[in-house]
Parts: C-alpha cells; sequence; structure tokens
C-alpha cells in the first residue's frame, strides 16, 4: 500500500504558554477529500501553516508525499496548491498578471483549464486586484491553485465570500479533481460543504483532533433525533436507556436516541403516537454536539447498547 | 390598503421598542483617539530630535564663539553666502547666539517635520482606509466627514505633542544662563519649528483624499514639499528672486524669523494653508465613496507580465516606481549642490571658526571639494532613507501576507529575501553612480575644479552607510520581524542625531563613533575611505546573512 498523502506524527505548535496544536496525528490517502471542523482558534489554520512550512513546529513532524515538508518545503510545494482563507494579493497588479506571476512561480500551468476556470468563476482578469470585491481576489487565488492541476489541494476556509453560485462552481471544481484522482485537504466552517464533498472529516478542538472518521461513522456514534407527536398524554421518558435531550411542547416530543431504538419504542407504544419521525444527525448537529453545552459532547450518562 | 394615498401622508414605519443600547463613552470620538495613539510614538520621536537639535546647536554655539571678533566672523561668512544659505535658508543676526541656531535649526527642522507630518499623515489617513480599517467605524454613525475631521483631529493632537516637546526643550535651554532665550520668543521659535510639520500634516490629509492609494498620497504631498523646497532654495540662493520666498510654504516659515525680528503675520498665510487644506480634506471626504479618490485610479489595466517571471522580477516590478523615483530626487539634490558647490565652498576658505565645525564633520579644507564633503553626508543620510524603505516594504510583503502567495510555492524564502535585498542594492550602488555625476555636472558648470573620477568616487563612497542600514535591518527581519523598520529607522535616526546634534557637542570619540555617518569619510573634501567602506559594507552583508539564516528558521509573523 502506498504512503498516505499526508502524515503527520505528533505534531504541535505552542505560542508562549498557548498550545495551538497538541500531537495533531493524521493520514490523508491518494485521493481522498477530508474535511477539517472547528471553531475559530481550535488549530486548523495551525495545522495548514504547520504542513506548509509557513511556521515551525514545535515539536513532532509532517510528511507531503513522504517529504518532511517542515525541512524541504520547496519540494512539497512543486506538487501541491494552497488556498488562504483571505486573498492577500499586490494590489496594483491585474487579476490576469497575478495568475501570470503565481503560475511562472510554480513552473507548470494547464493555461486551457486556466481559462476555462476564468470563465466558470465569471472572474474579469483585466481589473486591478485593488478595484476587486473580496469574492473576487478570493476567486483569483482559487483559479490560481486549481489552474496548476497538484497532486493536493490545500484549502484553508477557501470559499470565504463566494456568492452561493460561485461556491457550487467550486464544488464542481473539487468533485472533478476527486474524479481525477487529486487528494484534497479542505478545512471549512461551511458544513453543508463539507459535508457535500469530504470523505472523511476530522474534529478538531482546543488544539486536539477529538475524532476523525466518515460522516456515517460518525453519525452511527452519535444519537438519532426522535420526534413523535401524540393525541393524549405525553408519557414520561425517564429511566428509557438511551434516550436523552427529553423536549415537550404542544403534544410534540422530542429527544436523542443513542443505541439501539427498541426500549424507546416500547414506551411510546404505551401512548397514542400520531406520527413519528426520526433521523441521522446532520453534520451540523455532529458539530455542535461537539461544541454545544460548555463545549463538552452530548452524552446520555444512562447509555444503552 | 390605501392604495390612493401619497405615500407622503402615510405615516413612518412606527420606532421598534428594542431594548435600549447603552452609548459607549467616547464611541464619538474613536477615530481620534485612534489616530492620535498611532502616531504617539512618532509625534514623542520628532519632539526630541526638534528640541535637541535646537538644545545642541544653541549649547555649542555658547561654547564655541566666546569672544566677539569670532561671532561677527562666521556672521560675514554666512550671513550673504548663497551656497549655504540655499541649503539652510538665509540667516539673520548669525554675530548673535539666537540668530545662529534658527539659521541652524530651522530649516532642518522644518523639512524633516514636513517629511514626518506627510508620512505620517497619509499613513494614518488614506493607509487606514485601504487597509480597510475605516470601514468598520463608518458602519457606525460615523459619516465620511466627520471621520475625516476626526482623523485631522488626531493628527492635530500629534502636532500638539510634538509642539509641546519642541516648546519645553527650547524653553529650558533658553533658561539656562549660557543661553538666555526669553521663554515667549522660545515659544515662537517653536512654533516656527512646528510649522512645517502642520501644514504637511494637512497636505498629506488632503493628497489622501485625492490619491487613490496611500503610496500615491505620499508621493503627491512629497512632490509638493520638493517644489517648495526648491522654490525657496532659488529665494535664498541669492538670484535676486528673494520674492519667490512669498510662494513657497517654506519661505513662510523662513519669514517668521523667530529670536531676531519675529513678524507674527507670516503665521497668517501658514495658518491660512492649513485650514483651507483641512476644509478642503473634510469636504472632498464627504464628496467620494469610501475607498474611492478624488483622482480615479483607472480599475482595469493591460496586462503587463515582462517582470512578471518569478520573485525577483516582481521586486522590480513593485518597487521600479519609488526607486525610479529617488533616484530622480538624489540627482536633482546632487545636481543642485553641484551647482552651488563653489558659492558655498568659498565660505568655508580661510576661517578658522568654521573650519573647527566642519573638521568636526570631518571635513577639512575648503573650496568646492569642502562643500561637497558636506553635501555627501546629506546623499548618504538619502541613500539610507532608501534602505529603511525598503526594508519596511520587505516587511510589509510579509506583514500583510502577500509573502504567502510566493513561498507556498515552490519559492524558498532565501531565494525571495535575496531578490528584494539585490534589487535595493542595486537601486542604492545607481543612487551612489547618480549622486556622483550630478555633483560633476552641476560642478563643472561653475567650473569648480573637482574632476569626475574623484565625483565619482564621492558618489560610491556614500552607499556603504546605506549598505550597512539595509544588512542591520534584515538582520532585525530575520529575528524580531515586527521590529524591523524601528531598528533600521532607529540606526538611522541615532546616526543623524550624532552626526548632527553630537558633532557639534562632544569631542567623545566613542560617541561619534557610533554614527554611521561618522565613519564615512566626507569625500571629495577628503579621499574616501575604501578600508572603512569595505569594512561597512562587509558587516552590512554578515548581517544580512545572518539575517536570512534567521529568516529561513522562524515563522512567518502577521502585523
Amino acid at each position: 500500500m502506498p504512503r498516505p498523502v499526508i502524515q503527520t506524527w505528533g505534531l504541535s505548535k505552542r505560542y508562549g504558554d498557548v498550545k495551538a496544536l497538541s500531537a495533531l496525528d493524521i493520514e490523508v490517502e491518494q485521493g481522498e477529500v477530508v474535511g477539517y471542523l472547528g471553531p475559530n482558534g481550535a488549530g486548523k489554520t495551525t495545522t495548514i501553516r504547520l504542513l506548509l512550512g509557513l511556521i515551525r513546529a514545535s515539536a513532532g513532524r509532517a510528511e507531503i508525499f513522504g517529504v518532511d515538508c517542515q525541512r524541504r518545503p520547496v519540494e512539497v510545494h512543486r506538487r501541491l496548491a494552497y488556498v488562504a482563507g483571505e486573498a492577500n494579493l499586490w494590489p496594483s497588479l491585474t487579476g490576469a498578471e497575478t495568475l501570470h506571476l503565481l503560475g511562472r512561480i510554480q513552473g507548470s500551468v494547464d493555461t486551457a483549464y486556466r481559462d476555462e476556470l476564468v470563465e466558470r468563476f465569471d472572474l474579469d482578469p483585466s481589473r486591478k486586484v485593488r478595484a476587486y470585491s473580496r469574492g473576487n481576489r478570493q476567486k483569483v487565488i482559487l483559479v490560481a491553485a486549481l489552474m496548476t492541476r497538484p497532486e493536493l489541494l490545500v484549502l484553508d476556509e477557501p470559499t470565504a465570500g463566494l456568492d452561493p453560485l460561485m461556491e457550487q462552481e467550486f464544488r464542481h471544481c473539487i468533485r472533478e479533481a476527486r474524479e481525477r484522482g487529486q487528494t484534497a485537504f479542505l478545512s471549512s466552517h461551511i458544513l453543508s460543504e463539507v459535508e457535500a464533498l469530504c470523505d472523511r472529516v476530522g474534529i478538531l478542538r482546543d488544539g486536539r483532533l477529538i475524532e476523525m472518521g466518515t460522516l456515517a461513522e460518525m453519525r452511527h456514534l452519535s444519537a438519532l433525533s426522535v420526534e413523535a407527536t401524540f393525541d393524549g398524554p405525553v408519557p414520561d421518558l425517564a429511566g428509557v436507556v438511551g434516550v436523552s435531550s427529553v423536549r415537550v411542547n404542544d403534544g410534540v416530543l422530542r429527544c436523542n436516541v443513542y443505541g439501539p431504538v427498541q426500549p424507546l419504542l416500547k414506551r411510546l407504544a404505551t401512548a397514542r403516537v400520531r406520527e413519528l419521525l426520526s433521523r441521522e444527525p446532520s453534520l451540523e448537529e455532529l458539530f455542535l454536539a461537539h461544541y454545544g453545552n460548555g463545549h463538552e459532547p452530548e452524552r446520555d450518562p444512562v447509555r444503552g447498547g | 390598503m390605501a392604495a390612493d394615498v401619497p405615500a407622503s401622508v402615510l405615516p413612518p414605519p412606527p420606532r421598534l421598542a428594542l431594548p435600549q443600547a447603552s452609548a459607549v463613552p467616547g464611541a464619538g470620538t474613536v477615530v481620534i483617539r485612534q489616530t492620535a495613539r498611532r502616531a504617539l510614538r512618532s509625534a514623542v520621536l520628532w519632539g526630541y530630535v526638534s528640541g535637541l537639535s535646537v538644545a545642541s546647536t544653541a549649547l555649542s554655539y555658547a561654547a564655541t564663539y566666546t569672544t566677539t571678533a569670532q561671532r561677527e566672523h562666521l556672521a560675514a561668512l554666512f550671513g550673504t553666502n548663497g551656497g549655504t544659505n540655499a541649503i539652510a535658508g538665509p540667516g539673520y543676526e548669525l554675530q548673535t547666539l539666537a540668530g545662529f541656531t534658527v539659521w541652524k535649526s530651522l530649516m532642518f527642522v522644518t523639512v524633516a517635520g514636513a517629511v514626518w507630518g506627510l508620512l505620517l499623515s497619509t499613513k494614518l489617513m488614506r493607509g487606514e482606509e485601504d487597509a480597510g480599517r475605516w470601514e468598520l467605524l463608518l458602519a457606525g454613525e460615523t459619516t465620511p466627514r466627520r471621520a475625516a475631521s476626526q482623523g485631522l483631529a488626531g493628527l492635530a493632537v500629534a502636532w500638539c505633542i510634538f509642539f509641546a516637546l519642541t516648546a519645553v526643550i527650547t524653553v529650558v535651554v533658553g533658561h539656562s544662563s549660557k543661553v538666555r532665550i526669553a521663554a515667549g520668543p522660545a515659544l515662537f521659535f517653536s512654533l516656527a519649528l512646528a510649522c512645517g510639520a502642520a501644514m504637511f500634516f494637512a497636505a498629506g490629509a488632503l493628497a489622501s483624499q485625492l490619491a487613490p492609494t496611500r503610496h500615491r498620497a505620499a508621493s503627491y504631498a512629497g512632490t509638493a514639499l520638493g517644489v517648495a523646497f526648491v522654490l525657496r532654495m532659488v529665494a535664498d540662493s541669492g538670484t535676486g528672486l528673494t520674492w519667490l520666498r512669498w510662494v513657497s510654504p517654506l519661505g513662510w516659515v523662513e519669514q517668521l524669523q523667530p529670536l531676531t525680528s519675529p513678524r507674527p503675520l507670516a503665521l497668517l498665510p501658514i495658518g491660512g494653508l492649513v485650514v483651507v487644506l483641512c476644509l478642503l480634506t473634510v469636504h472632498l471626504a464627504g464628496r467620494r465613496d469610501l475607498g474611492a479618490s478624488i483622482i480615479a485610479d483607472r480599475p482595469s489595466a493591460d496586462a503587463r507580465v515582462r517582470l512578471l517571471s518569478g520573485p525577483a522580477g516582481l521586486v522590480v516590478r513593485l518597487t521600479r516606481a519609488t526607486l525610479t523615483a529617488w533616484i530622480v530626487a538624489v540627482a536633482l539634490t546632487a545636481l543642485l549642490m553641484g551647482l552651488i558647490a563653489k558659492s558655498g565652498g568659498s565660505a568655508l576658505s580661510a576661517s578658522s571658526g568654521i573650519e573647527h565645525l566642519t573638521s568636526r564633520l570631518g571635513v577639512s579644507g575648503a573650496g568646492a571639494a569642502a562643500y561637497l564633503g558636506i553635501a555627501s553626508l546629506i546623499m548618504a543620510v538619502l541613500l539610507t532613507f532608501v534602505s529603511a524603505g525598503q526594508l519596511s516594504a520587505t516587511r510589509g510583503e510579509e506583514a500583510e501576507g502577500r509573502l504567502e502567495n510566493v513561498l507556498v510555492r515552490p519559492a524558498s524564502r532565501s531565494v525571495w529575501l535575496a531578490g528584494r535585498l539585490s534589487v535595493t542594492t542595486v537601486a542604492l550602488v545607481l543612487l551612489g553612480l547618480a549622486t556622483g555625476v550630478f555633483f560633476w555636472l552641476g560642478a563643472v558648470t561653475q567650473d569648480s575644479g573637482v574632476g569626475l573620477p574623484r565625483l565619482l568616487a564621492a558618489g560610491l563612497n556614500v552607499v556603504p552607510p546605506a549598505i550597512f542600514v539595509l544588512g542591520a535591518g534584515t538582520l532585525a527581519f530575520g529575528i524580531v520581524p515586527r521590529a524591523t523598520s524601528a531598528v533600521a529607522y532607529s540606526v538611522l535616526a541615532w546616526s543623524i542625531l550624532v552626526e548632527v546634534v553630537g558633532a557639534a557637542v562632544t569631542t567623545n570619540h566613542w560617541l561619534l563613533d557610533t554614527s554611521l555617518f561618522h565613519q564615512m569619510a566626507p569625500a571629495p573634501a577628503t579621499g574616501a575611505d575604501w578600508t572603512t567602506n569595505i569594512v561597512l559594507t562587509a558587516v552590512g552583508v554578515v548581517a544580512a546573512v545572518l539575517g536570512a539564516v534567521a529568516f529561513q528558521r522562524r515563522d512567518l509573523a502577521g502585523e
């Protein structure tokens, strides 16, 4: 089996007393699109800047394509492209000049694809960067990254400032990239984007990776959301194994279930249920479960299974 | 509902009864405080520089020229000399301590204050707007006009600090038994010293409304300063065009004639100019959109990609306008110095008093060569300014995040840094050559008898201090990136202070040797000291290499 595209061993970064990233172990296989989630300040950008060699690791190491990305960043950068969340470009250059410059520094550009991307992102390359809106500047660095056909895309909140249409276009581009076998590491705040694009998701909190897996795996570990409407009195769910977060409102009961649903169904059957809905949690709910309630994952003390 | 009722008759929507947001104390003055705070450090620094330059001149005059004969001799030499007056302005009552102090420090402080004023006000007005910080403030209840007025008020606070420090030092020194200048005249003198800064604070603020970028705003205001300086230079060079003094704002400052025969009436055009510029600033601020400018920037341009083939080409593309402007400015200054070298040099001839003063600066002998020796010190200062400015720009690329676009691609940090340093070094050598060539072009028309080879050597002789500053700044950039500009400008400011002030008040060589300009031999007055030049350059190169190694190993650092 080939080595992972990205691999880290105990990668850490401290700023004085602040631990920005603690002992990160992560692997990204070739052809995967991996989402990287976490609230502001969780360490997402720190991770990416370490991977790019822009900042020095306090401990641990990281390899991309089997090359140490802290010691030999230039070698690594030949095969990847990076999109930052904020496009800080040279205000006096035009879009076309910027793309030309960045292409020349990269060393290889698929010019036909570049022109296609400019078209698809509806970018006017004759305008100066100073005259671009924030979204348009973001398009410039997106095009600059994609046009080099990199083996690995490192994306740090890449759609900040894009309108919904352009956001869709971005998703198309990433899907196309994956179909061609390119790998992507996507840090994002937009959970629907991650849900739509990513094979696996890592969740970061306070500089630690607290979850890593496919969405299906993560859902499995998480609660099922149940909503029941009654004709008549609502049954008491106290003591039912696996049930938590019970809310009752106007004859409608909502709760979460971990593990088997059998005990809950038994109890519900004692009352006159008119409607019963259940669904898997969305990524947003998974995310909030990890960060809501004073940053403690919501888990039931009476856990079933 | 009420379809046929005219809209104007309908009542406005009722005001929502939302929980009252309590007024934040000082919300109405946030721009004033922000601007004043960001200006504070440099206001204090320049206040000291101007105060100390007065103090040192007065005290050294008192110590050096003790007899009436010496003083009369000094006055006779400089009072009517077009060459020196073109640089320092006309002297009045040079046989007195007061007259000599005004002559020696007024134009220096005025021009230094004007440069400071225009750089700071364009930075805090246009620069803050470019960076998008005003957008945050203006999203509140502040209108663009109010924000501009507050920006001006913040600058006024900075000016008051500058003035107050100058005044305190001047009054205290005036109080000493050796100097004896009364508090009233000392205050008027301090006000005169601060006029240049006031006018160019306002000019910078107006340019910030006119120009689409901070850089452009600074160059508009800088051009205005250049024109004002040349006009008064012509007026003061004994060409019979003294009326031109009334055309130049710097001439008005001369007309104040503080300490000798004060003419407060000359404050009228100065104050008038400040008020008009401020009113225009506020008016224009309301006439344009945020981020836009009165002189429109072309939003589009044809792609010119000849230089954009890599990091080094990018540096050339980004800095060529600035460096070209410097080369033009240095060439013009050198030409003017060359033109007045002969007449200026005659003042230095056969004068034990002056020789005493100039020998402290390391200049010996007399004639055009001696004059150009002093001029070359001024050129060396200009070149170190170029170094410091380029270091600021280098750090700016990193601080504002643009460098990342280069470094996340296959370009190494050392290659990028080497590109920047090489472009600056080439520019410095070109500036040195321009100094020599234009010294010569000016001097040769006056039959000054100083040949081209000697002047080219003098031109190259001004480069090493600038290389040293470039190296020292690069070392700072590698180790403490956020202090890059501070270190570069501090080395520069310290060297100027020691050279101008220290040379007059002390013979302590330990202190004087810390000035870069004291290390430099004032060619062509003397021969260029190539050993020292090689040492200065070598130390600069070693510092730059150490800085590059440190940069290679550190985190990229934002603002």
